[in-house]
């Protein structure tokens, strides 16, 4: 039989029925949709995730204290956060212990909040190294300048503070020379940083930037890193600084055994292999939760196709009468419930399509990040070839009963 | 050699314990051309005999043998070929498609056959045209009287040119305007396009449009006999 023609039954027998057919294929619309913008937002968060990643540098190691917890549970992972101070950096310094070392920056967080003549704000404020910063987010001065490593070695009192931070503060006055104050202590304003927005999961705009000497000395009492970071000379030589500078800590930390160690070293690269990792593992565990709505979206149709079958059973049997084959009628009735279904299918795909639009939108406006909306050509190919699937998997069984049907029985049927 | 040989026909229908035999040894030759009626009691077994004759059934035991084919040797797949291609049926309740133009309800036979798409139209048309209904081309059923259906109905058993046409009891939803208006036609399908016919009937009047009265009884033949007074395309028709 002619596929023209086929397709001409199967749509005048899904028009007849309109609003049954549509609530027949509300499942598989569902499912299809829900796999689209799982597929849609699983690919811009991560793409928005190795973006922020790359924004960071893939020569990038990073050193924390304590050892790397094993879940979000785990308290032990706290103990010895102390442990990294400036005898570690300046072991790391050697030549002969990190001989791939291009940089090396420590890091404390200070929680508060920023004074200046009566307004306050709560920005992130980290005792860090401008230059540092500056080398691996490649975020400049707008006005001012960063302070140096003569800053941090006299512990001096000054910042550089981000975009947001001196819209806040000073609103459009000067700000550069002006002191403000961060747990009542004075710090004079040397830059401000240009606008940059988020880089590597840090909003450069809502920064606050001191010497980490500054910091650990006048705010936090401490003589300890939260973090240390260094930058290696290239990509290929991550690996093994990574390994020089395990060595060169359990040296200096006196530690024999790797498990005892009271430090953990990532690498961008790693993290970035992690993320992906974890993501695709949440889009397949996902769609596999969607699967079961398609399943039950074909349970739907194989159902109103049964229904269907009786229904034209009078039809069935004249067309047996004038000549039509048993793999005619099945033909006609798999033909429309794989119509039924791919219709489902392309439904779904412009829902998500839509949907993954929106939301992409929202999280850009209301969250800030980069949030791209990208169309997912796989998942869209995946959704038809499963849709149709569907339809001839379960329209297959009503096709073969109404098929079977004797047409003299067909006939008398009322 | 005949058109149609039938030997000792028998169908028997197996319901759980009971049996029921309709067919009961029934044989008989036809001609080319002729005309045949059927009749009997309701339960006499003639609208197996014709749906076994038509190829929608097959008989448990016998022989029957269309235009030098044994069906008994065929497919099913064959056998739903020869329906398109030998035989036209013309039913009691019409069996429209609904909500389908009487051009696309015409056309239904052709869809099936091996013929270009491209011809469908006008051997549609044509048949239309030979029953009178070109007026009424793009209508629906449900917009038609019962005679016109009927007609519908007939073009579509003409639309692949078969031998053979089966009409079971086709005037027996219409009133008598309509009847004799379908009688004629079916006369003059067997006059003028020497189609050979078959009519199922329980009147004897609608009968004697025929050459032949075959009388089943109990399912087997009860009379087998020549008409003498035959009506014609123009004989007033009586219920």
């Amino acid at each position: 039989m002619h596929i023209k023609y086929s397709f001409k039954i199967a749509s005048t027998g899904l028009k007849t029925n309109k609003s049954r057919s549509l609530l027949t294929i509300l499942g598989i619309v569902i499912g299809i949709t829900a796999i689209i913008l799982i597929m849609s937002l699983g690919q811009g968060a991560e793409n928005l995730i190795l973006d922020q990643i790359q924004g960071m540098g893939s020569d990038m190691v990073v050193i924390r204290p304590g050892r790397e917890p094993s879940g979000p549970s785990d308290i032990g992972a706290t103990l010895f956060s102390d442990s990294l101070k400036s005898a570690d950096i300046k072991a790391l310094k050697r030549k002969e212990n990190v001989p791939h070392l291009k940089s090396i920056a420590a890091a404390v967080i200070v929680p508060g909040s920023v004074a200046y003549k009566g307004e306050t704000y709560s920005p992130t404020i980290f005792g860090w190294d401008a230059e540092f910063l500056q080398g691996i987010f490649n975020v400049f001065p707008e006005e001012g300048t960063i302070f140096n490593q003569v800053d941090i070695d006299t512990k001096a009192s000054v910042a550089v503070i981000g975009a947001k931070v001196k819209e806040e503060l000073f609103g459009f006055n000067n700000a550069i020379g002006e002191n403000i104050r961060i747990k009542n202590r004075s710090f004079r304003v040397v830059g401000v940083y240009e606008e940059k927005g988020q880089v590597a999961f840090t909003n450069i705009d809502d920064l606050v930037v001191i010497p980490y000497t500054s910091a650990q000395d006048y705010l936090l009492g401490i003589d300890h890193y939260h973090e240390v970071m260094l930058m290696v000379d290239g990509p290929d030589n991550v690996e093994v600084t990574i390994t020089d500078v395990e060595r060169t800590l359990r040296e200096a930390h006196d530690i024999d055994d790797p498990d005892k160690d009271d430090f953990f070293v990532v690498s961008s690269q790693a993290a970035l292999d992690q993320i992906s990792t974890i993501l695709g593992a949440l889009t397949i565990f996902l769609t596999s939760v969607v699967a079961i709505s398609l399943v039950v979206g074909g349970v739907g149709v194989m159902n109103i196709m049964l229904v269907s079958v009786t229904e034209r059973t009078r039809e069935i049997g004249l067309r047996k009468a004038v000549g039509a084959t048993e793999k005619d009628i099945e033909n006609q009735f798999l033909f429309e419930a794989v119509m039924l279904t791919g219709l489902g299918g392309i439904i779904g795909i412009i829902f998500g399509a839509v949907l993954s639009i929106v939301v992409s939108m929202l999280v850009k406006k209301f969250a800030g990040f980069d949030f791209s909306f990208s169309f997912p050509v796989f998942g869209a190919i995946l959704a038809i070839g499963v849709s149709t699937g569907v339809g001839l998997l379960f329209g297959i069984y009503p096709a073969k009963q109404a098929a079977k049907k004797n047409p003299i029985e067909a006939l008398r049927y009322e | 050699m005949a058109l149609i040989e039938v030997k000792n026909l028998k169908k028997v229908y197996q319901e759980g314990e009971t049996q029921t035999t309709a067919l009961n040894g029934v044989s008989f030759n036809v001609e080319a051309g002729d005309f045949v009626a059927i009749m009997g009691p309701s339960g006499s077994g003639k609208s197996t005999l014709m749906h076994v004759l038509g190829l929608l059934d097959e008989p448990t035991e016998g022989s029957y043998t269309i235009a030098d084919k044994n069906v008994n040797k065929y497919s099913k797949e064959e056998i739903a070929h020869m329906r398109n291609e030998e035989i036209g049926f013309i039913f009691q309740s019409f069996n429209l498609l609904p909500r389908t133009s009487v051009l696309e309800n015409v056309k239904l036979p052709l869809v099936y056959s091996g013929i270009e798409e491209k011809l469908w139209n006008n051997l549609a048309l044509d048949a239309i045209k030979s029953v009178g209904m070109l007026h009424r081309i793009e209508h629906e059923p449900s917009e038609l009287s019962g005679g016109e259906k009927q007609r519908v109905a007939i073009a579509r058993a003409l639309v692949n040119d078969p031998k053979i046409i089966f009409a079971d009891e086709p005037t027996g939803n219409l009133d008598s305007k309509s009847g004799e208006m379908i009688m004629s036609i079916i006369h003059n399908l067997s006059e003028k396009e020497g189609k050979t016919i078959f009519l199922v009937t329980h009147e004897t009047y609608t009968a004697e449009y025929a050459r032949r009265i075959i009388k089943l009884l109990d399912g087997k033949i009860e009379s087998d006999k020549k008409v003498e007074h035959r009506h014609n395309s123009t004989d007033k028709f009586i219920k």
